[in-house]
């Protein structure tokens, strides 16, 4: 029986397809622009074997699959050995060169990357730096991209800059989409739909007009409805919290000045420190 | 406002002070702010204690605004 070539074609194709599923297992999980050299070669090459030995007939599959065989394991074992050996990881990968250190560019280093002057501002501009005095270091890549460390002063200024004391943060849970409860999500952050229900009573909203709703790791609800008319209100419970804490000590503050009772006086000034301790305790929580 | 009704207010709101700590430490996933949380609404609640006792003396001297 003499197999007709155009169904040759299709089951040589279809058998390439399934090998190219099981390919990119090979390579590392990155973008392709984040592929070193040797690995989008490699690519391309298997790419090219697949696509050859898929329509060219007088290509036996025999050769076709030998040439996969050995390519698929060259770069099996490439990257076995680049996981293993730093050396040869930096010789298949390439490594970072330096081109500005100490605030200084290095000439030597761009001229031997066959990099301009242009080129590297250019790259400079790609991450927000216009003024090549405001890095203090940045490291070519392999894959041609620029990492920049600004020099401190150029930094955003950080909560640790200040020295204000924020709260810590978890990854919020998604427990609402298109309206439908994610009990899952849900029972992630230690909730159920009793409470979710009650939340969004407490805010008036019906779960059915709700697009997307959120918690965070300290149980606050955020929603945002099909319907862009209505206005959400913001959740006040913390900030609300945090005022009426100041109000309770100022309060005491006030009662420990009014009395004449000695007794009362010390009571009050007591409770009124207190309270100043309290508020000094859960006000980075609260804000 | 006597000063009597003041301090009980004063109360009131220290007790939901103590309330509103206390779900907010059993909700919290982190750690830390649960701690702070829960050792907070403690303190708060030790001054509740302590303030419901002055109420009761100042109802003992103006017993005409005796009770809320």
């Amino acid at each position: 029986m003499v197999i007709p070539g155009w169904f040759e074609i299709v089951i040589r194709s279809v058998i390439a397809f399934l090998i190219l599923l099981i390919t990119p297992k090979l390579f590392r999980k990155t973008a392709i622009a984040h592929y070193s050299y040797f690995e989008a070669s490699a690519m391309l090459i298997i790419g090219v074997i697949l696509a050859i030995g898929s329509f060219q007939l007088s290509v036996p599959v025999g050769y076709a699959i030998i040439a996969l065989l050995t390519w698929t394991s060259i770069v099996a074992m490439v990257n076995f050995l680049a996981l293993k050996s730093v050396s040869f990881r930096n010789f298949i990968h390439g490594k970072g060169i330096p081109v500005i250190k100490d605030g200084k560019v290095l000439e030597d280093n761009l001229k031997k990357e066959r990099y301009t002057t242009d080129d590297l501002l250019k790259l400079l501009r790609t991450k927000n730096v216009f003024k090549a005095a405001d890095v203090e270091f940045a490291v070519l890549e392999s894959n041609g991209d620029v990492s920049v460390l600004l020099k401190k002063e150029n930094q955003p200024l950080t909560a640790k800059d200040m020295l204000v004391p924020v709260a810590p943060i978890k990854e919020p849970q998604t427990v609402i989409m298109d309206g439908k409860v994610m009990d899952e999500a849900l029972a992630t952050v230690g909730f159920n739909r009793g409470w979710l229900e009650g939340e969004l009573e407490k805010q008036g909203i019906a779960i059915e007009n709700v697009f997307l709703g959120q918690v965070d790791s300290y149980g606050e609800l955020t929603v945002d409805l099909f319907d862009d008319k209505i206005q959400v209100p913001p959740p006040k419970e913390k900030p609300l919290l945090l005022a009426s804490i100041k109000k309770a000590q100022a309060d005491l503050e006030i009662f420990s000045l009014q009395t004449d009772n000695q007794q009362a006086k010390t009571l009050f000034t007591h409770c009124a420190s207190e309270m100043t301790e309290v508020l000094a305790r859960v006000e980075k929580y609260l804000r | 406002m006597t000063v009597g009704s003041q301090v009980k207010q004063c109360l009131a709101s220290l007790k939901s002070i103590a309330a509103n700590l206390n779900t907010l430490a059993l909700k919290t996933e982190d750690e830390e702010a649960r701690l702070a949380f829960h050792e907070t609404c403690l303190k708060t609640r030790k001054i509740v204690q302590q303030i419901e006792l002055r109420v009761g003396e100042l109802e003992f001297e103006e017993p005409q605004y005796k009770g809320f």
